[in-house]
């Protein structure tokens, strides 16, 4: 693109339609993760190369999570939020649609909502010259003297950049920057069977109590965002003391763990759970809440089956490919925003269902507050871990020796009836390798055919056990 | 004094504009009953106040959200140097609305 020289008589005005990144292919970096021998090369975590791919590959295509349908309800509602690195604002329409903007003004590029959230907001406007947007993003007006005099300025085409396709999933909102990517359901696939076991499991769904609380960690987010998808193994050893403090005992999976613990993955998106109902739950520490999900368990055993009733406040975690977490029974909902190789900033919320007493909201929200959030038992065992992981896969000669992740090769379980990819057992490192071949998916290929029909979808056998 | 419109095209809640030969453009709005006429240009940036919409007894500007009291045209939540607004002097005779927008001899 050239500007005119001084002549031009304006045969060259500016095309203010949206621009959405294509996305590219490098199968380098998709060779970092090694499917036949169970290893991560460390490069994954600190190479700012690979860094810049995932926001390209990943980021700019993936469904992210953007907001609770409980934040925004009215019109005008809104909250601030990042898709990989770039800042957009969720907004309420008049129309009680949802609509997600860069927030980013066309002019200068300055941001144009400089708050986390508000409500009943009127619009946008620049800091910079006044440029105002409405709160579907459409340019309302400038500084109203010069440009309106102007004739080769056409308002109507120019506003804030929409990000390419918002849409929800029982209450919560994801966008995509990609015009061409699969719905939101087929981005999901069959996990959306799991994630009805925190956001249907009684009617009226569920929604955000309290504010976020937002922190920074020197790690890179895939680090958490492993740890979420598949590793309780880390819970023996990383949060025995605080686990003894809240419990008064260790860690501990049950008596059934061989017969009901398991992990199942689809598209890199996995949950493991031991089925034990409530141990989630008991970490926060409220013998209340632990009999009030008794009883939400013994009520969703209609509406979600056995299996899926007994998951709601197991011990148990799962992360929505790429970078949102949640704790089923245990409450935290999480996103882990990339600020670098070597740094994430996490939104963290709590979520409960819509119909529970008040009084069990509020239990929720103190017992969050005490274990997942920066001054959490549990969020200061996990931050340490995955700082140190980030700093030292570093070094030179560090990054140059793979990483293992070979726990339980070899035990898919081919005979359970459950969506996804199912493996025995949650002590387990089978999601964490999925997570990562989705990973290497999303870098070596360019189309969403190859995407959705790789290693990480789900066995065509197992779909019909989500209908 | 200029006649306008049918005072019954005055809604409630609603702004609407009127074009009139040799003069700036006029908005008119009816609030509990009473009907007022102003300006269609705020005075801040020149945009149109017909664009905007009334609120709790106030036009507010579409653009940059200045509010404007119905009647005095005292200046909320204003934009560094806008001014209040001028509203003219009305009346609605026989069911046709009537101004006063420029000074008469």
């Amino acid at each position: 693109m050239t500007m005119c020289r001084g002549s031009c008589q304006g045969a060259g005005r500016p095309d203010m339609t949206p621009v959405y990144p294509t996305a590219g292919s490098y199968p380098d970096f998709a060779r970092l993760v090694n499917r036949d021998t169970a290893q991560v090369d460390r490069r994954v975590f600190s190479d700012e190369a690979v860094y810049q791919a995932e926001l390209r590959q990943i980021f700019a295509r993936a469904w992210l999570f953007l907001a609770h349908e409980s934040q925004i309800p009215g019109p005008g509602d809104f909250i601030r939020t990042s898709m990989g690195e770039d800042d957009v604002i969720i907004v309420r329409q008049r129309d009680g649609s949802v609509k997600a903007l860069l927030n980013s003004c066309p002019h200068r590029g300055n941001r144009v909502c400089m708050v986390d959230a508000g409500s009943k907001a009127r619009g946008f406007i620049c800091n910079y010259h006044g440029w105002s947007f409405g709160l579907d993003g459409g340019l309302r007006g400038t500084d109203g003297k010069v440009y309106e005099k102007d004739e080769s300025f056409e308002k109507a085409q120019i506003g804030l950049t929409p990000v390419a396709q918002v849409a929800s999933y029982k209450g919560l909102i994801f966008g995509t920057f990609d015009p061409e990517a699969p719905s939101l359901e087929e981005f999901l696939g069959d996990f959306t069977f799991y994630l009805d076991i925190m956001l249907d499991n009684e009617e009226g769904g569920t929604e955000f109590v309290g504010g976020a609380i937002r922190s920074e960690i020197d790690c890179n987010w895939k680090f958490p965002a492993e740890n979420f998808v598949g590793d309780i193994l880390h819970a023996f050893w990383t949060h025995q003391s605080g686990a003894q403090a809240i419990l008064g005992g260790g860690v501990d999976l049950g008596k059934r763990y061989d017969e009901l613990a398991f992990q199942a993955s689809v598209y890199g998106h996995g949950i493991e759970t031991n089925l034990d109902k409530v141990g989630n739950t008991r970490t926060l520490g409220y013998p209340e809440l632990v009999d009030y999900v008794f009883d939400l368990s013994e009520r969703a055993r209609a509406r979600l089956g056995e299996v899926r009733a007994r998951a709601i406040g197991a011990v148990s975690s799962a992360t929505v490919f790429p970078n949102m977490s949640f704790l089923p029974g245990q409450n935290t909902f999480r996103v882990w925003h990339p600020r670098g190789p070597g740094k994430i900033e996490l939104v963290s919320w709590t979520i409960v269902n819509r119909n529970a007493p008040e009084r069990i909201k509020d239990l929720y929200r103190k017992g969050v507050m005490m274990t997942f959030s920066p001054g959490g038992v549990f969020e200061m065992d996990d931050g340490e871990n995955w700082e140190y992981s980030t700093r030292v896969n570093q070094g030179f000669v560090t990054r140059q020796q793979p990483l293992h992740y070979a726990l339980g090769l070899g035990s898919e379980d081919l005979e359970r009836n459950l969506p996804g990819i199912v493996h025995k057992g949650s002590l387990n490192d089978a999601n964490q390798r999925l997570f990562y071949t989705r990973w290497a998916e999303f870098m070596e290929h360019d189309n969403w055919a190859d995407l959705q029909n790789g290693a990480t979808a789900a066995p065509a056998r197992t779909r019909a056990a989500a209908e | 004094m200029i006649e306008l419109c049918n005072s019954t095209d005055v809604v409630e809640g609603e702004i609407l504009r009127r074009d009139v030969d040799g003069l700036p453009a006029v908005a008119l709005t009816r609030h509990e009953g009473q009907i007022f006429v102003f300006p269609d240009t705020c005075p801040h940036a020149e945009e149109s106040l017909s664009e905007g919409w009334v609120e709790d007894g106030r036009v507010v500007c579409g653009v940059h959200f200045a509010e404007f009291e119905l009647g005095s045209g005292e200046v909320h939540n204003r934009p560094a140097g806008c001014p209040n607004l001028t509203f003219f002097t009305c009346e609605d005779r026989d069911g046709k609305v009537f101004a006063r927008l420029k000074e008469e001899a």
